[in-house]
C-alpha cells in the first residue's frame, strides 16, 4: 500500500482507498478528492481574474497541499511487522501492527521490518533449488578441525528472527552477514572442543545447543536485536577423502558380530550332536550289558537244566551227549579213517596233501 | 500585484535554499562532524535536526552502527611450529568521529589499518600457543587477547573494536593431507581391531564348543565302558555260579558245544583213527575194551 512506504507524495498515486483522506478538512461526508480539487480550481479561477483576494486563493491552495501532505504520514503496520518511527532521523518509537501515524517525509520516516519472518542461513552448502532439493557443498565452510585434530565435514542451517526491530536496524550494519560470520565462528569454536567420534554421534545435540547459545551471546553483545531460533545440523560426516575408512570401521564392527554369530552357530550345532552321540554310546553300552547278562543267564540256565538231568543218570547222559555230538559233527565233514593197527597199515603211507587241504577252506570261506 | 507575487516567490525560494543549506538531519544510523572550510567545528553524535551556517560549513557523516570488517585468510605459525590458516573478522564502532576524521577519514582506509593490526596481533597471540589451543581449549581467550591488542592500537583512529572472532582455523592443504592419512590409519587400526576381536571371540567359542563336545563324548565312552564291564562281570558271575556245580561235567558239556560250533562246517576234513572212543563198537559188537 502506498502509505506503508514513507514516501512523501505517495498518497497521491492511485487514489483508490479513502482511508488516509478521511482526515481531510471537509465536511462529515467522505470527501471526493476530484470534486474537492475541481472546486478549489474553480475558486482560484474566480478569484484570479478579479484581481482582489489573490492572496486568499493561494492560502487555500497552500492549506490543501499541506493537509494532503500531512495525511501521507499515515502508515500501516502488518501483523508480521513492527513499525520503527524516526523524526528528523531520530528513532522515537516502535509501533505495533495496525494503522499508525508519523510525521510525513521529510520530517518523519518509518521502517517496517518483518519481525516474525524466520530467516535462514545455510552454512557449508548452498541450496540450489528448493524444488529439486539439490545442494552444492562449500568445502571451505564445511570442513573444520575437531578437538582431537581431526577434520570433520559439517553442514548446518541457522534460523533467526528479528526480535527488536530498532536494534536490528540501528545497531549493526550488515546484520545478515553478521549472523553468518558469527554462526561459522561459533560452530568452529564448539566443534573444536569436541572429539570427532563424539561429534559424529552422540555429541550432535551438544554441538547444536552450544552453537546456538554462543551465537546468541555474541549477537546480544553486539546489541543486534536478533534472536537465533534454531541451529540445525544437516550433515555431519568425516571428510570425503576418508569416509571410506570410517565406513570400513562400521563394516568391521559388523564383521565382528558376524564372526561371533557364526561361532555361536557352530557351537549350537556341535554340542547337541555330541550329546546325541553320547546318548547313543550309553544306550549301546546298556544294550551290550543287558545282552551279555541275558546271554549268560540263558546259557547258565540251559546248562543248569541239562545238569539237573545229568545228575540223575550221569554215565548214560554223558555218553549219549558225546555220541550225539560226534554224530552231528562227523555227519557233515569229510572223513578219512586210517587204522594204524590193522594188517593193511604197512601198505598205506600216511600222506597229507597240505596244499589241497589248505585250499579247501579258502574256497569255502565267503 | 504581479510584482508582489514574484517577490513572494523569490523570497520563498531564497528561504528554501538557505534553509536546506542550514538545516540537516543526522539519521539514527549516523553521526556527523560539521566542518568549516575543512576545519572541524562540531561533532554531533545524537540523531535529530541540526543547524549549520549555510554555504560556509559542510557536514561529514559516519556510520554509528557496529561495522563489519573481514580479514582475508592469513597463514600463521603456532608455538609448536604448526602452520595454520586463520580467517578472522572484527566488529568495530566509530567512537570518536573527530579522531576518525583526522586520522583515517574513510572506512576503506581504516579497514586497511585494521587488517594490519589484526594480522600483527594474531601472529603474536597465536604464535604464543600451540595449535590445539587455538583450535579448542583457549579459543575464546585468544580472541579476547587479539581484540584487546587490536583495540589498543585502534584507539588512535577513534575506533572501538568490539569483537574479534576467529572464523576458520584450518590447516594448509599439505597438512590436511597428513591429517587425512592419519585419520585413515586410525580407522584402519580400529577396523582391524574389531575384526581381530571378532576372530578371537569366534575361536574362543569354537574351542569351547569343541572342548565340551570332547568332554561329553569321553564321559559317554567312559560310562559305556563301565556299563559293558558291569554286564561282563554279571555274565561271569552267572556262569561261575551255574558251571561251578560240577566242573567235570561243565568241561565235557562245554567241549561238546564247542566241537559242534567249531567243527560243524561241511568243509572240514578229519583224519580219524578207529581207535577213538567214537569207534568203540566199530571193530566188534561187544566193543573193544575200554582203556
Amino acid at each position: 500500500m502506498p502509505w506503508s512506504n514513507q514516501g512523501g507524495g505517495g498518497g497521491w498515486q492511485g487514489g483508490g482507498p479513502q482511508g488516509p483522506w478521511g482526515r481531510g478538512p471537509s465536511g462529515p461526508t467522505p470527501p471526493d478528492l476530484e470534486d474537492l480539487l475541481r472546486r478549489g480550481q474553480d475558486r482560484v479561477r474566480q478569484m484570479l481574474p478579479g484581481g482582489l483576494g489573490g492572496g486568499r486563493g493561494i492560502a487555500v491552495v497552500a492549506a490543501l497541499v499541506i493537509a494532503v501532505w500531512a495525511a501521507t504520514g499515515l502508515y500501516r503496520v502488518l501483523p508480521d511487522e513492527q513499525g520503527v518511527e524516526l523524526v528528523f532521523g531520530k528513532w522515537v518509537q516502535t509501533t505495533q501492527a495496525g494503522l499508525n501515524y508519523n510525521y510525513p517525509a521529510p520530517i518523519g520516516e518509518v521502517f517496517t521490518p518483518k519481525v516474525t519472518r524466520v530467516n535462514r542461513v545455510d552454512i557449508g552448502f548452498r541450496s540450489e533449488g528448493s524444488l529439486t532439493g539439490t545442494s552444492r557443498s562449500m568445502a571451505n565452510e564445511s570442513l573444520m578441525l575437531t578437538g582431537d585434530e581431526n577434520i570433520i565435514d559439517i553442514n548446518f542451517v541457522v534460523f533467526w528472527v528479528i526480535e527488536d526491530a530498532g536494534k536490528y536496524l540501528f545497531n549493526i550494519r550488515a546484520p545478515d552477514d553478521t549472523v553468518k560470520d558469527v554462526a561459522e565462528s561459533a560452530m568452529r569454536e564448539v566443534v573444536g572442543k569436541q572429539e570427532i567420534a563424539s561429534a559424529l554421534a552422540e555429541g550432535r545435540s551438544i554441538v547444536e545447543v552450544g552453537t546456538l547459545e554462543l551465537m546468541q551471546r555474541v549477537l546480544d553483545d553486539y546489541g543486534s536485536g536478533i534472536r537465533i531460533g534454531q541451529v540445525e545440523l544437516q550433515k555431519v560426516d568425516p571428510p570425503a577423502a576418508v569416509i571410506d575408512s570410517f565406513r570400513d570401521v562400521q563394516a568391521a564392527r559388523a564383521d565382528k558380530d558376524r564372526f561371533i554369530n557364526q561361532a555361536e552357530a557352530y557351537r549350537n550345532s556341535v554340542l547337541p550332536v555330541a550329546q546325541g552321540e553320547a546318548a547313543k554310546l550309553i544306550q549301546e553300552a546298556e544294550a551290550y550289558k543287558q545282552e551279555t547278562i541275558n546271554r549268560a543267564l540263558g546259557e547258565a540256565n540251559r546248562f543248569t537244566a541239562v545238569y539237573d538231568q545229568y545228575v540223575q543218570a550221569k554215565d548214560v547222559t554223558k555218553r549219549r551227549l558225546y555220541i550225539e555230538t560226534m554224530q552231528d559233527i562227523l555227519t557233515g565233514m569229510n572223513k578219512i579213517i586210517i587204522d594204524s593197527r590193522g594188517s593193511g597199515t604197512q601198505g598205506v603211507l600216511p600222506y597229507l596233501p597240505l596244499p589241497a587241504l589248505q585250499s579247501k577252506p579258502a574256497e569255502g570261506t565267503p | 500585484m504581479r510584482g508582489s507575487l514574484v517577490l513572494i516567490a523569490v523570497a520563498a525560494a531564497a528561504i528554501l535554499i538557505v534553509g536546506s543549506s542550514a538545516l540537516f538531519t543526522v539519521h539514527q544510523n549516523e553521526q556527523a562532524i560539521v566542518l568549516q572550510f575543512g576545519d572541524p567545528k562540531r561533532v554531533i553524535r545524537d540523531p535529530g535536526l541540526n543547524f549549520k551556517l549555510p554555504f560556509v560549513q559542510d557536514v561529514v557523516t559516519y556510520d554509528r552502527r557496529i561495522l563489519d570488517f573481514n580479514n582475508p585468510a592469513e597463514e600463521v605459525i603456532a608455538a609448536d611450529q604448526k602452520r595454520l590458516v586463520v580467517d578472522a573478522f572484527a566488529r568495530y564502532r566509530i567512537e570518536d568521529p573527530l579522531k576518525f576524521y583526522q586520522s583515517v577519514g574513510t572506512e576503506a582506509v581504516v579497514a586497511g589499518r585494521l587488517g594490519n593490526l589484526l594480522n600483527a596481533a594474531m601472529r603474536r597471540v597465536v604464535g604464543s600457543v600451540s595449535l590445539i589451543a587455538v583450535v579448542s581449549g583457549e579459543r575464546a581467550g585468544l580472541m579476547a587477547r587479539i581484540r584487546d591488542l587490536v583495540n589498543e592500537e585502534a584507539k588512535q583512529f577513534g575506533v572501538n573494536v568490539i569483537d574479534v572472532r576467529i572464523r576458520r582455523v584450518d590447516l594448509p592443504q599439505e597438512n590436511s593431507e597428513a591429517i587425512y592419512k592419519r585419520m585413515q590409519t586410525e580407522r584402519e587400526r580400529e577396523a582391524r581391531q574389531f575384526r581381530a576381536e571378532g576372530e578371537e571371540q569366534s575361536l574362543k567359542i569354537r574351542a569351547q564348543a569343541d572342548r565340551q563336545r570332547a568332554v561329553v563324548l569321553s564321559e559317554a565312552r567312559r560310562d559305556s565302558e563301565i556299563l559293558r564291564g558291569d554286564g561282563d562281570a554279571e555274565a561271569v558271575r552267572v556262569f561261575a555260579e551255574a558251571f561251578g556245580k560240577d566242573i567235570d561235567f561243565f568241561s565235557f558239556y562245554r567241549s561238546m558245544q564247542a566241537y559242534r560250533a567249531a567243527l560243524g562246517s561241511d568243509d572240514t576234513t578229519m583224519v580219524l583213527s578207529p581207535d577213538s572212543d567214537f569207534f568203540h563198537y566199530f571193530g566188534s559188537s561187544i566193543g573193544e575194551p575200554l582203556e
